[in-house]
C-alpha cells in the first residue's frame, strides 16, 4: 500500500478543506464555551433589522399625533387625534381604502386562478422542455422590474397600442383601456403571478402523484380529482400564496400610480402624497399606521382561520 | 392448501358470472430504450380467484398491473375484464379497485370520507352511502374509527382503510400494488392473512403484485412468476414450488443451490462427481446443464450410514454455520466441487451445533429433488 495509491483512490475534497479552515477560524473567533449562545448570535442581525423597523414604527406613531400647522408648515407641538378623525370623516379616504381592499382581493382571486393551472402543469408535465419553458417565462418578468413592466403595459394597452391596433383590424374604434380600476388589477395580477406560481409549485410537488392516480381508479375524472383532491391538498400553498399576493397588492404603489393615471389611488399613493406633495407628515403617518393595522388584521384572520401550519410552519393540524 | 376459492357472495348476487374474469392476451409494453417492460404476457384469471404476480423489481409486474388498471396503455395486445375489452376505457370508467403501494389515502379526509369517496364519484344513491361505508369499515374491523383523520391511524389501520376504499364500490376486480412492502414483518404477515380473509369473504377476483415469495405462497390461489418482462411460469403455489419450469423460478422461490455441469441420463456430472437428479426439461446426455436443489431437501450427517437412503451421498466440508432462530443454515462444499457452496437447512432440534466450521460431513439428497435444467448460457 503506497501513499501515492491512496491519494489516487480518494482525494480529500476541496469543499471539506474550506470547511476545515472556516471551522478553525471560527474556533478562534467564537470559542466553544460560547456555543450555547450560538443560536442567539445567529439570529441577532435579523432581530436588529426588525428592531429598527419597530423603532421607525414608533416614530411614525408619534408623528401621527401632531397636525400640520398651516402657518409654519411644521408639525404642531400638541398631541391630538385630529389626523385620525380627518381620515375617518373623509369620504375620499374611505373610497381609497375600499379600492385598495377590493383591488387586493380581486388580484388574489385572479392570480390564484391563473397560477394554479400554471404551476400544476409546470410540476406535472412529463416533458422537461415544457417545464423549462414555463420556468423561463416565469422568471423573465422578474428581471424587468415593476416600473418598466407597468410602462410596457402602458404601451401595449394605450390608445394607439398593440391591442387597439388589433381591435382596429376588426373595425372597432380605439377603446380607452388604461387609467381605470380594471387596468390596475390587470397590472397587479400580471406582476403577482410569478410569486404565486413559485409559492404554489412546492405545495403541488408535495402531493404524491399516486394520490391522483388513486382518485381516478376510484371513479373521479380529472375535474373532480382536481376539485376534491388537488385543491384541498394544495391548501397550504394556496393560503400562503394568497397572503403574499394580498399584502403586496394592498400596499402596492407603482401599478395604481402608473396604470391608474392618478384616478385610482391605493393607500400607498395617498401616503406618498401626504409625505412628499403636501408635506403633511402627521396625516401620512396616520394613514401608514392604518395600512399596517389593516394588513396585520387580515393576516391575523387568515392565520386564525387556516392555522399557522398552512404557511408550512407546522403548528396546528 | 389454498386451492379452493369460495364462490363469492357478490358474484352470486349478480347471477351467473363469466368464468374468466380477466383475460390478458399478448400484452406488450415498450417504453423505448431496448428491452420491453412487458413482453407478450398472456394469462387467464378465473372469477373469484386470488392471483399473485411475483417477480424482482424491474420484472414488469407493476407495469402489467397498471395496464390492467388502465393507467398505462399497452403498446400491443388486448385486455378484457368480464368479457369486455377495456383498451379504450379510462381508469375511472373501469370497475377496478386498487390498493396502492404507498396507499395514496386522502390526508384531508377522515377514514369514513375516504371510504365514501368512490361511492360519491361513482354516483351511488346518497341515501345508501352511510350504511355502505359503515358495512365496509366493519369488514376491515375499523367500525369505530370512521371519524379519525388518516394521520391519526396506525400503519395497519391505514392499510385497512385503503382496502375498504378499494372494495366499497364492489369492483369486478381488486388490484394490490405491493401495499404491504413498507410494513414490518409481523404486521405484514398479519395483513396477508387479512387480505385472504376479506378476499374469501367477498369472493372478489384479485390480482396482487409482490416481490415477496413468502407472501405469494401464503395468499395466492395462482402465481405468475415474471422476470425480464416475460412470464416465466404460471401455476398454483404448490406446483410452482415443487415443479419449477426453469432455474429462475427455482432460485426465486425458496433457497436453492445451483450446480453447473453436463447432463447424464440420471443426473449431472460436475467436477468429476456424478450427482443424481431428475430432468426438469427435455435435455440430451452430455449437454451443458444446471442442477438446482433446495436447502431443505439436502441432508447432512457425519455418519455415512445415516445417509444410506439417499440417492446421492458425497463427502464435503462445512464452510459456515448460520443460526436463523427456527433452524440452522449450513454452508458446505462437496470435496470434488469446492467452488459450489451448498446451502442446507437443518431443523432437527436435538442436533443444533452439531458440526463446526471445517468439519468433514456427508452431504446427500434424493434424485427427485435435484432438478436438472438445460443451461441457457
Amino acid at each position: 500500500m503506497s501513499q501515492e495509491n491512496d491519494t489516487k483512490t480518494f482525494r480529500y475534497p476541496l469543499r471539506w478543506r474550506i470547511m476545515d479552515a472556516l471551522e478553525a477560524a471560527l474556533d478562534v473567533l467564537w470559542p466553544r464555551r460560547l456555543s450555547p449562545y450560538s443560536g442567539w448570535a445567529l439570529i441577532m442581525p435579523a432581530l436588529l433589522l426588525v428592531g429598527i423597523l419597530v423603532l421607525g414604527l414608533f416614530q411614525i406613531a408619534e408623528s401621527s399625533l401632531h397636525v400640520l400647522d398651516r402657518s409654519t408648515f411644521m408639525p404642531a407641538e400638541e398631541y391630538t387625534l385630529a389626523n385620525y378623525e380627518m381620515v375617518a370623516d373623509s369620504a375620499t379616504y374611505w373610497r381609497v381604502l375600499w379600492r385598495s381592499l377590493l383591488g387586493a382581493g380581486l388580484t388574489v382571486f385572479f392570480t390564484l386562478l391563473l397560477a394554479l393551472p400554471y404551476s400544476y402543469i409546470m410540476v406535472r408535465t412529463p416533458s422537461a422542455a415544457v417545464r423549462k419553458a414555463l420556468l423561463v417565462a416565469l422568471f423573465l418578468p422578474f428581471f424587468i422590474g415593476q416600473v418598466v413592466r407597468a410602462y410596457g403595459i402602458l404601451i401595449v394597452l394605450g390608445t394607439s397600442g398593440a391591442v387597439n391596433d388589433v381591435l382596429g383590424l376588426f373595425g372597432v374604434e380605439p377603446v380607452r383601456l388604461l387609467f381605470n380600476f380594471p387596468a390596475v388589477v390587470f397590472g397587479l395580477v400580471q406582476y403577482m403571478l410569478p410569486f404565486a406560481v413559485l409559492m404554489l409549485a412546492p405545495a403541488l410537488t408535495a402531493i404524491p402523484r399516486e394520490t391522483e392516480t388513486a382518485a381516478s381508479s376510484l371513479g373521479a375524472n380529472w375535474v373532480r380529482t382536481f376539485w376534491h383532491v388537488v385543491i384541498p391538498m394544495a391548501k397550504p400553498g394556496l393560503v400562503g400564496a394568497g397572503l403574499v399576493v394580498g399584502t403586496l397588492s394592498l400596499t402596492d404603489f407603482a401599478m395604481p400610480a402608473m396604470l391608474g393615471g392618478g384616478s385610482q389611488d391605493f393607500i400607498a399613493n395617498a401616503i406618498y402624497d401626504q409625505f412628499f406633495r403636501t408635506a403633511d407628515q402627521g396625516l401620512g403617518a396616520a394613514l401608514a399606521l392604518l395600512l399596517v393595522a389593516l394588513g396585520s388584521i387580515l393576516v391575523g384572520i387568515v392565520i386564525a382561520v387556516f392555522g399557522a401550519g398552512t404557511l408550512g410552519m407546522g403548528g396546528k393540524k | 392448501m389454498n386451492q379452493s376459492p369460495s364462490a363469492g357472495t357478490m358474484q352470486a348476487m349478480r347471477g351467473e358470472p363469466p368464468k374468466v374474469a380477466v383475460r390478458v392476451r399478448d400484452v406488450t409494453m415498450d417504453f423505448g430504450g431496448g428491452a420491453l417492460a412487458v413482453d407478450r404476457a398472456s394469462f387467464d384469471l378465473e372469477t373469484g380467484r386470488f392471483l399473485t404476480i411475483l417477480g424482482p423489481s424491474g420484472s414488469g409486474k407493476t407495469t402489467l398491473l397498471r395496464m390492467i388498471a388502465g393507467f398505462q396503455k399497452p403498446t400491443s395486445g388486448a385486455i378484457t375484464i368480464n368479457g369486455r375489452a377495456v383498451d379504450a376505457t379510462p381508469p375511472h370508467r373501469r370497475s377496478v379497485g386498487m390498493v396502492f403501494q404507498r396507499l395514496a389515502l386522502f390526508p384531508h379526509m377522515t377514514a369514513a370520507e375516504n371510504v365514501a369517496f368512490p361511492l360519491k364519484m361513482r354516483r351511488f344513491n346518497p341515501k345508501t352511502i352511510p350504511g355502505r361505508v359503515r358495512e365496509f369499515l366493519d369488514l376491515v374491523k375499523l367500525g369505530d374509527y370512521g371519524d379519525r383523520r388518516i394521520n391519526e391511524l396506525s400503519g395497519g389501520q391505514q392499510q385497512r382503510v385503503a382496502i375498504a376504499r378499494a372494495l366499497v364500490f364492489e369492483p369486478e376486480l381488486l388490484l394490490l400494488d405491493e401495499p404491504l412492502a413498507a410494513l414490518d414483518r409481523k404486521l405484514r404477515e398479519e395483513m396477508q392473512l387479512e387480505f385472504r380473509r376479506i378476499q374469501h369473504e367477498l369472493g372478489v377476483t384479485t390480482i396482487n403484485v409482490t416481490h415477496d415469495q413468502r407472501e405469494a405462497l401464503v395468499v395466492s390461489d395462482d402465481i405468475i412468476v415474471m422476470d425480464g418482462g416475460k412470464i416465466q411460469q404460471h401455476a398454483q403455489p404448490v406446483d410452482l414450488y415443487r415443479r419449477p419450469d426453469n432455474p429462475f423460478v427455482a432460485g426465486f422461490l425458496g433457497v436453492s443451490t445451483f450446480v453447473d455441469g453436463e447432463a447424464t441420463s440420471d443426473g449431472l456430472r460436475a467436477g468429476g462427481l456424478t450427482l443424481r437428479g431428475t430432468h426438469a426439461t427435455d435435455i440430451s446426455e452430455g449437454a451443458p446443464a444446471r442442477g438446482a436443489i433446495r436447502a431443505e431437501q439436502i441432508r447432512i450427517d457425519a455418519d455415512p450410514q445415516a445417509l444410506a437412503g439417499c440417492d446421492t451421498a458425497v463427502p464435503g466440508k462445512i464452510h459456515d454455520v448460520i443460526f436463523e432462530g427456527e433452524r440452522l443454515l449450513y454452508v458446505a462444499a462437496l470435496d470434488g466441487l469446492p467452488g459450489v457452496e451448498f446451502r442446507i437447512y437443518h431443523h432437527d432440534p436435538d442436533a443444533f451445533d452439531l458440526y463446526d466450521i471445517g468439519a468433514p460431513v456427508m452431504i446427500g439428497w434424493n434424485a427427485r429433488d435435484m432438478k436438472i435444467f438445460k443451461s441457457v448460457a
